[in-house]
C-alpha cells in the first residue's frame, strides 16, 4: 500500500510538471507618437513603439500576462476580442475596471482556454483609431484531437487590417454628429441634386428628400489610408524562413482592426477557402471574395500558382475608395482589377423603395438573414453592370423587380460571395438542453441625420444593465431597422448563429447585420460578470449603440461602486458635440453654434447687421428631441434683437401683430418639425403673445460643392443663400436677407 | 464692411494662385519597359502613369520604352508602374489583372510574354482570359484533327460570356476575336463530318460574327447570338470536344420566341437578359 501511494505521488507531481502552466509575458509600453502615412506628421499611439501593436502568440493552456505601462498623457485599456476570462480582465473601463491612469501599471492575467484568432484593442475613447489595435493568436495544443492536418500545419502569419485618417477623431466623431458632409465631398458621393440630373435619376433624388433621408454611403469616414499589419503594400516572399513557391499554401489570418470600415478580401491567384471565423474553425469553404465586418476574424487559405510571379492579395474598404495589398510569392507582381466605384444612385432609388415615410424599413417580404441578400448589389457594377438598366418593358413579360433572387449576388454573376449560411462548424455546438432558455428581441435603431444609434431607440443611458442569471441560455432575435449595416460583438462569450446547419451552427462572437435583416444568435451564460454587447463601429459605439448583460451577482475588484462606475460609461457613450458657423459677410454676420447629444439641443442663432439701422438679433433655443426619427423637437427659447428704423419697414406681422419696440426681449416656447424635403418648420410663442411661424432648410446639395437655403417666416422675413464648399472649415457665401440686403462672405466652420 | 470685401478678393485670388505652379520639383528621371502595341496604348499609358505636379510619363510604341519623370518626395517608380498595370500594361514590376488585358481593344493586345504560361495544377480555380492567338499556338501542336475547331468555339464562349455580363463593348471585341479564328480554320485539316458541317455553315457563322462585331448595341448584338448559336450548335455537335458543351434555352427571349445558346458550365447563365434575369433558362441538351 505504502508503495503504491509513493508511485501515486510520484505520478501526480511527474504530470503536474507535464502539464505545467506556460506563463506567456508580454510587455507593452504605451505611448504617444507621431506618424506619416498621409504625408505630413499626425499624433498616434504605439506600443512598444511599433504600429500595429505587436502580436501577442500563445498556445492554448498558457496562462497569459499581459503589462501595460501606460505612458500617455490619458488613461487607457486593452480589452481581448473573443478571448473567454474572467470579468475583471476584459479591458472596458468603467465596466470591468477603473481605466489605466496616465502613468500607471496595469497587468492583465488569465487562462487561456481556447484557440483561434483573435485581436486586442484600447477600448478607451478613440484610441482604437490611431493606432491601438493588434493580432492575438492563439495556437491549439499539438495534442488537440480537433487538428485539422493540411490546414492547421500550414505557414501561417496574422494579418491585422486598419484605417488611417490624417483627422484628429475626436473631431471626425464631431463632425458626423453635425451633419458635416466633407467626407462625401472627399469620396465623391455627394449625390447631389446636379449629379443626380446627370445621371437621369432626378426624381430619385427628390423623393430620398421627400422621405426625409439625407445622401446615404456605406460608410461615413472617408479615411487617407489603408493598412494591413501597418503598411499599404507588403510583399510576402517568405513565410518562417521557407521561401513560398508555385503550389506553396499560405493560412492568412485576418482581423480587421478598422474602426468603421468593412473591407473586400479578394486574390489575384485564384479561390479563397475560408477556414475559420472569429477565431472558430468552420469547414472549409471555397469563395471568389468575402466581405470582412468590423472586428470580425476570418482565417483563410491562399495558393500560390506559379513561380516567378508574386500574387496581390487586395483589401478594398466597401465604399470602394481605398485599398491596401499583400503580394504573396517571389516575382512580378500580379495584380487584381481594382472594385469600380458604387452606383449611388442605385443605391438611393433602392433605399427609397425600402423607407416608409414614417421611417421604418419595409422588406417587401423578402424575409433577409444572414448576409444571404445583399440589397447593395444593386450599387455594384461588377455584378449588376455599369450604367442604369435600361427599361426593356417591350421584351417581355416577367418582371424582374418581383424576383426574390434580384438581390442574391450569388444568384446574378459567376462571383461566389461568402455569406453566413455558407458557414458550418465541424462540430457539434449544441448548448446543454437542461439549461433554461431566456429569450431576448433587439431592433437596431438609428437615424443619419442626428448620428444617433441605438437599440429599441434608447441609448446606453437611457436604459440599465440587463440581469442575467448564471447558467441560463440567452436567445437573442436582432432586428436591423435601420439603414446601415452593424457588427453586433458580444464580450466574453461566443455565440451559435442559428443558420440552418442544426447541430453543426457556427460559433461567432460579431455578428455583421444588414439593414432589415432578422438574426438569432444564443449563448450559455456560465460567466458571471458585467459583459458589453455593442456595435463595433466605432463611432456608433460612441453614439450609444451598446447595453450590458449583467451575469450572476459579480463582485469586482476593481470596481468599488458600481453604480458610479456605470454612470460614467453611460455618459462616455453620450457626450454633448459642439458645432459653430459664422459668415463674415459684406451686410453683415450670420451664425450658429449648438451644443447637442443624443436627445437634448442647445442652440443659439445670430444675425448681426454693421449699424443699428440693420438691426442684431440673437435668438436661443433649448430643445428635446422626441421620437425614433427625431423629426420633432419642442423647446423654450430667449430672443433679443434690436434695430433703428430698418431696411425693411414691416414692424406688423402676419397675423397683425405689431412690434414697436427698438428692443425687445422676450422668452418663447415652440416646436420644431422636419417636414418632407427636410424643411424645417418652426412654430413659436412669445411671451408677449406674438406667435412666430418659419419655414427654412439649409444645406440644400445643388451639386458637389454648391449648397443652397432658404428661410421665410409670419414676420415677413425672408433670406435667400447659395453657399461654396472651399473646404472643410470654410466656404464662400452670398445671401439675400430681407433685413439687411444682399451681401457675399466667408463662412467658418467647426 | 468694404475691409471684409477686400479682404474676401485678396483671398479669392490667393485660392486660385495656388494652382498656377504646375512643376513637379525634385524630379527623378528613369526609363523603363512598358508592354503595348499601339498609339492607343500609348495615350492610355501616358494618361495612366501622369499624375499632376507629380509624375510624367512618355511612352515610345517601337521602343516600348517609357521615360518616367516624377517628383521623389511624393512618388516612386512603384507607384507609377502600378498605375500603368493596373490600365491594362504589363510592365517588368506588375502584371496587370486579366479581366482589364481582356477588354484592351484587339489591337492593344500585345503578347503576355511577361506572363507565365505554365499550366500548374494546383490551382484549381485561376481563371485565366486566354487571347484566341495564344489559344491556337497551343493547339497547332495537338494531333487531335477537332483541334482547329476549338479556337472558334472558346472565342464564341468569350462572346456568350459578355452578353451574359451585357457588356456590348467586350462581345464586340470577342466577336472580332471570333471572326480572325473563323477565317483561319483550314478546311482541309478538319474531320469528315466537321467539314461538311463546316460548309454548310461558315459563311453564316461569318456574316453573324461580323455583324456582332460591327455593333456597339447589346440589343442588336443579342439577336444576331441568336442566329450565332444555332450555326455554333451545328458545328458543336459534328465535333468531338473533350468537354461537355451544354446547350441551353431561355422561352423568354424574342416576345417568347424563344433562343439558344452554348455554355461550358451546366449553370444556367442567360446571355439574352445578363443580370436582369440571370437564371432564366434550362439545359436542352448535353453534347460530348
Amino acid at each position: 500500500m505504502k508503495l503504491f501511494k509513493t508511485v501515486l505521488t510520484i505520478l501526480l507531481l511527474y504530470s503536474q510538471s507535464l502539464f505545467a502552466q506556460t506563463v506567456m509575458r508580454y510587455e507593452l509600453y504605451v505611448k504617444d507618437t507621431l506618424v506619416h502615412y498621409g504625408g505630413k506628421g499626425k499624433k498616434a499611439i504605439a506600443v512598444n513603439g511599433k504600429i500595429p501593436m505587436p502580436t501577442l502568440t500563445f498556445t492554448e493552456g498558457d496562462t497569459a500576462e499581459i503589462v501595460v505601462h501606460n505612458q500617455l498623457k490619458k488613461s487607457t485599456s486593452l480589452h481581448w476580442h473573443g478571448v473567454f476570462l474572467p470579468n475583471k480582465e476584459d479591458g472596458v473601463p468603467w465596466l470591468t475596471q477603473m481605466p489605466i491612469k496616465p502613468g500607471a501599471t496595469f497587468t492583465y492575467r488569465f487562462p487561456i482556454i481556447q484557440h483561434g484568432t483573435h485581436w486586442y484593442h484600447s477600448h478607451s475613447g478613440l484610441q482604437e483609431q490611431i493606432g491601438m489595435y493588434g493580432s492575438f493568436v492563439i495556437k491549439k495544443r499539438t495534442d488537440d484531437k480537433t487538428f485539422r492536418s493540411g490546414i492547421d500545419d500550414l505557414p501561417t502569419i496574422p494579418i491585422i487590417l486598419s484605417e488611417w485618417t490624417n483627422l484628429n477623431p475626436d473631431n471626425i466623431h464631431r463632425m458626423l454628429h453635425s451633419a458635416n458632409d466633407w467626407a462625401a465631398i472627399r469620396k465623391n458621393a455627394t449625390q447631389s441634386y446636379a449629379e443626380a440630373i446627370k445621371d437621369g435619376h432626378f426624381k430619385t433624388k427628390l423623393t430620398n428628400e421627400w422621405k426625409r433621408m439625407l445622401a446615404m454611403d456605406v460608410s461615413d469616414v472617408y479615411y487617407d489610408k489603408i493598412l494591413i499589419n501597418g503598411n499599404n503594400s507588403t510583399d510576402l516572399k517568405e513565410v518562417d524562413g521557407r521561401q513560398l513557391k508555385a503550389g506553396d499554401k499560405v493560412r492568412l489570418r485576418i482581423s480587421n482592426g478598422g474602426a468603421s470600415s468593412y473591407f473586400w478580401l479578394r486574390y489575384a491567384g485564384g479561390k479563397i477557402t475560408v477556414v475559420a471565423n472569429d477565431g472558430n474553425d468552420v469547414e472549409p469553404v471555397e469563395v471568389d471574395r468575402l466581405i470582412i465586418a468590423v472586428s470580425e476574424t476570418y482565417d483563410i487559405v491562399v495558393t500560390i500558382p506559379d513561380d516567378g510571379v508574386a500574387y496581390e492579395f487586395l483589401a478594398t474598404t466597401e465604399d470602394r475608395t481605398q485599398s491596401a495589398s499583400y503580394f504573396v510569392g517571389n516575382g512580378i507582381k500580379q495584380l487584381i482589377s481594382p472594385l469600380p466605384r458604387l452606383k449611388y444612385f442605385e443605391g438611393m432609388k433602392m433605399m427609397n423603395d425600402m423607407m416608409k415615410m414614417n421611417g421604418d424599413l419595409d422588406d417587401m417580404g423578402m424575409k433577409m438573414s444572414l448576409n444571404q441578400m445583399d440589397m447593395n448589389v444593386v450599387m455594384y457594377p461588377e455584378i449588376t453592370g455599369e450604367g442604369k438598366p435600361k427599361s426593356n418593358h417591350g421584351e417581355h413579360s416577367m418582371n424582374m423587380d418581383n424576383d426574390p433572387n434580384r438581390y442574391n449576388a450569388n444568384a446574378l454573376g459567376n462571383i461566389v460571395t461568402l455569406n453566413y449560411a455558407m458557414l458550418k462548424s465541424p462540430y457539434n455546438t449544441s448548448l446543454p438542453k437542461e439549461a433554461p432558455v431566456k429569450d431576448f428581441k433587439f431592433t437596431l435603431t438609428g437615424n443619419m441625420n442626428r448620428y444617433v444609434w441605438s437599440m429599441d431607440n434608447r441609448v446606453l443611458s437611457e436604459t440599465d444593465k440587463i440581469p442575467v442569471k448564471k447558467g441560463e441560455v440567452l436567445r437573442i432575435t436582432i432586428y436591423n431597422n435601420s439603414m446601415m449595416r452593424h457588427p453586433m460583438h458580444l464580450h466574453g462569450f461566443d455565440f451559435r448563429v442559428i443558420n440552418g446547419k442544426g447541430e453543426k451552427s457556427p460559433l461567432k462572437n460579431v455578428l455583421d447585420i444588414m439593414p432589415m435583416e432578422t438574426d438569432t444568435i444564443e449563448f450559455l451564460a456560465n460567466e458571471e460578470g458585467d459583459w458589453f454587447f455593442h456595435c463595433h463601429i466605432l463611432y456608433h459605439m460612441m453614439s450609444g449603440m451598446n447595453r450590458v448583460f449583467a451575469v450572476g451577482e459579480y463582485n469586482n475588484p476593481y470596481l468599488p461602486n458600481k453604480k458610479q462606475a456605470y454612470n460614467a460609461l453611460q455618459r462616455e457613450s453620450n457626450m454633448p458635440h459642439f458645432m459653430a458657423h459664422n459668415d463674415f459677410a459684406t451686410n453683415g454676420n450670420d451664425g450658429e453654434a449648438m451644443f447637442q447629444n443624443a436627445r437634448l439641443s442647445l442652440g443659439t442663432e445670430w444675425r448681426l447687421g454693421y449699424s443699428a439701422m440693420h438691426g442684431y438679433e440673437v435668438e436661443t433655443h433649448l430643445g428635446r428631441y422626441i421620437g425614433k426619427m427625431q423629426w420633432f423637437m419642442p423647446f423654450v427659447g430667449f430672443d433679443w434683437r434690436y434695430r433703428k428704423m430698418g431696411i425693411d419697414e414691416h414692424e406688423t406681422n402676419l397675423f397683425g401683430q405689431k412690434n414697436e419696440k427698438d428692443t425687445r426681449r422676450a422668452f418663447s416656447v415652440g416646436f420644431m418639425y422636419t417636414l418632407p424635403m427636410l424643411v424645417n418648420f418652426q412654430a413659436e410663442v412669445y411671451h408677449d403673445g406674438i406667435v412666430r411661424l418659419s419655414l427654412m432648410r439649409e444645406d440644400i446639395p445643388i451639386s458637389k460643392r454648391l449648397r443652397a437655403g432658404f428661410m421665410i417666416n409670419t414676420d415677413k422675413e425672408f433670406m435667400a443663400e447659395l453657399k461654396f464648399l472651399v473646404n472643410k472649415n470654410f466656404g464662400i457665401r452670398t445671401h439675400y436677407d430681407s433685413d439687411m440686403g444682399l451681401g457675399l462672405g466667408l463662412s467658418l466652420n467647426y | 464692411m468694404k475691409l471684409v470685401s477686400k479682404t474676401l478678393l485678396l483671398f479669392v485670388a490667393l485660392l486660385s494662385s495656388k494652382n498656377t505652379l504646375a512643376q513637379i520639383k525634385n524630379s527623378k528621371t528613369e526609363t523603363v519597359k512598358i508592354y503595348g502595341n499601339c498609339s492607343m496604348c500609348k495615350s492610355r499609358i501616358e494618361k495612366a502613369g501622369s499624375l499632376k505636379n507629380t509624375a510624367t510619363v512618355i511612352w515610345d510604341k517601337d521602343s516600348k520604352k517609357a521615360s518616367l519623370r516624377y517628383d521623389g518626395s511624393k512618388t516612386n517608380r512603384d507607384e507609377i508602374l502600378k498605375r500603368i498595370a493596373l490600365a491594362g500594361h504589363d510592365n517588368e514590376k506588375f502584371l496587370a489583372p486579366d479581366d482589364v488585358y481582356a477588354q484592351l481593344p484587339e489591337c492593344c493586345l500585345y503578347n503576355r510574354e511577361l506572363k507565365l504560361t505554365s499550366k500548374s495544377n494546383v490551382a484549381a480555380g485561376v481563371r485565366r482570359e486566354h487571347s484566341s492567338q495564344s489559344e491556337m499556338k497551343q493547339n497547332s501542336q495537338a494531333t487531335i484533327k477537332s483541334q482547329q475547331l476549338n479556337a472558334v468555339i472558346e472565342s464564341y464562349f468569350s462572346v456568350k460570356d459578355a452578353l451574359v455580363k451585357s457588356d456590348a463593348n467586350a462581345s464586340m471585341q470577342k466577336a472580332i476575336v471570333l471572326v480572325k479564328a473563323i477565317r483561319a480554320v483550314e478546311m482541309t485539316k478538319l474531320s469528315a463530318e466537321e467539314h461538311t458541317t463546316w460548309m454548310k455553315v461558315r459563311n453564316e457563322l461569318e456574316q453573324n460574327a461580323q455583324r456582332i462585331a460591327g455593333s456597339k448595341d447589346v440589343a442588336k448584338q443579342r439577336t444576331t447570338f441568336a442566329l450565332l448559336s444555332e450555326n455554333m450548335y451545328d458545328l458543336a455537335k459534328s465535333s468531338k470536344q473533350d468537354k461537355p458543351i451544354y446547350y441551353q434555352h431561355c422561352p423568354m427571349y424574342n416576345n417568347g420566341k424563344g433562343a439558344h445558346w452554348l455554355s461550358k458550365e451546366s449553370a444556367v447563365k442567360n446571355p439574352y437578359y445578363g443580370s436582369k434575369m440571370m437564371t432564366c433558362g434550362s439545359t436542352k441538351e448535353t453534347l460530348d
